[in-house]
């Protein structure tokens, strides 16, 4: 492999990484916060 | 029953990614210019479309929500729901073309950014729905979700704008690849594994968007539930 065939394989090793990182930590995120909606739905009191 | 449906939605979501994935690495052809790199396009046009379509979502939520607030509360609440997860989940996808972009930018052009139509654009349409986000989040009382809904129209004239921007403003962005006139167009080997991409990240987006819609509803009935028990006390 020449240099600039390792470049660009590393850019698109790059830009996958950052796509799958920013998807995964907001479904993360996401997870949390209806764990935590759930919480506060089970320990409220009911009407 | 509702959670098979889910688990295999679920599935269908991780299959159609894997396969997306292979299809992009291993079968795409090089491209004739940039070689490998090219690849990138795979995951960032993909989710430029899917985040219009969820910015598309989220006008339909302001506009709905802003129609019936007055005579049908409920629905106007499920509006108001699924313009917050369009945004969000807009943004998200929004975020990711924009850090894509630079990385490809920076390749093929020498450079991370620069202050193109279609780069520009794209990151006006970031901030204005950043914004909404940030009012929902720290602006409080009954006027929060009115003010949203607008802001949420105002944020979804700007998807017009960044779609037509490398058509109507020629300068450093690629000219358009479907729909861009004589010499536009992609191989079919390679409009074929887009169109997989499309296709998983948008089953993805809407896998996301769902999820988001019910925390939203389910805080919206915690919030009515906490309003009802505060009038009660008063009375």
């Amino acid at each position: 492999m020449d240099q600039r065939a390792i470049l660009d394989h590393q850019f698109v090793v790059a830009a996958y990484i950052i796509t799958w990182v920013v998807q995964l930590s907001y479904l993360a995120w996401l997870g949390v916060k209806w764990r935590s909606e759930r919480r506060n739905a089970r320990t409220r009191p009911k009407p | 029953m509702k959670k098979l449906a889910i688990g295999l939605y679920a599935a269908i979501v991780v299959a159609l990614m894997i396969w997306g994935y292979y299809q992009a690495i291993y079968v795409a052809p090089d491209d004739a210019m940039q070689g490998y790199l090219f690849r990138i396009i795979y995951y960032h046009v993909p989710s430029a479309a899917v985040a219009f379509i969820f910015f598309a979502v989220s006008l339909v939520g302001s506009i709905g929500y802003l129609s019936f607030r007055g005579n049908r509360p409920e629905l106007a609440q499920a509006y108001d729901a699924w313009a917050v997860a369009g945004a969000e989940v807009g943004v998200v996808f929004c975020t990711v073309v924009l850090l894509t972009g630079p990385l490809w930018g920076r390749r093929a052009w020498g450079i991370w950014w620069t202050w193109d139509a279609r780069l520009t654009t794209t990151l006006v349409l970031w901030l204005i729905y950043v914004s909404y986000l940030l009012l929902r989040r720290f602006a409080a009382g009954p006027q929060m979700q009115t003010l949203a809904a607008v802001l949420g129209i105002f944020g979804a004239l700007d998807v017009p704008i960044v779609y037509m921007s490398n058509r109507w403003w020629r300068t450093q962005h690629p000219a358009p690849v479907f729909g861009g006139g004589e010499g536009s167009g992609m191989a079919p080997s390679m409009k074929a594994v887009l169109g997989w991409n499309m296709l998983s990240w948008f089953a993805w987006g809407v896998f996301i968007l769902i999820l988001r819609f019910n925390v939203e509803r389910q805080h919206q009935k915690i919030a009515n539930q906490e309003a009802l028990e505060a009038l009660e006390s008063n009375v």
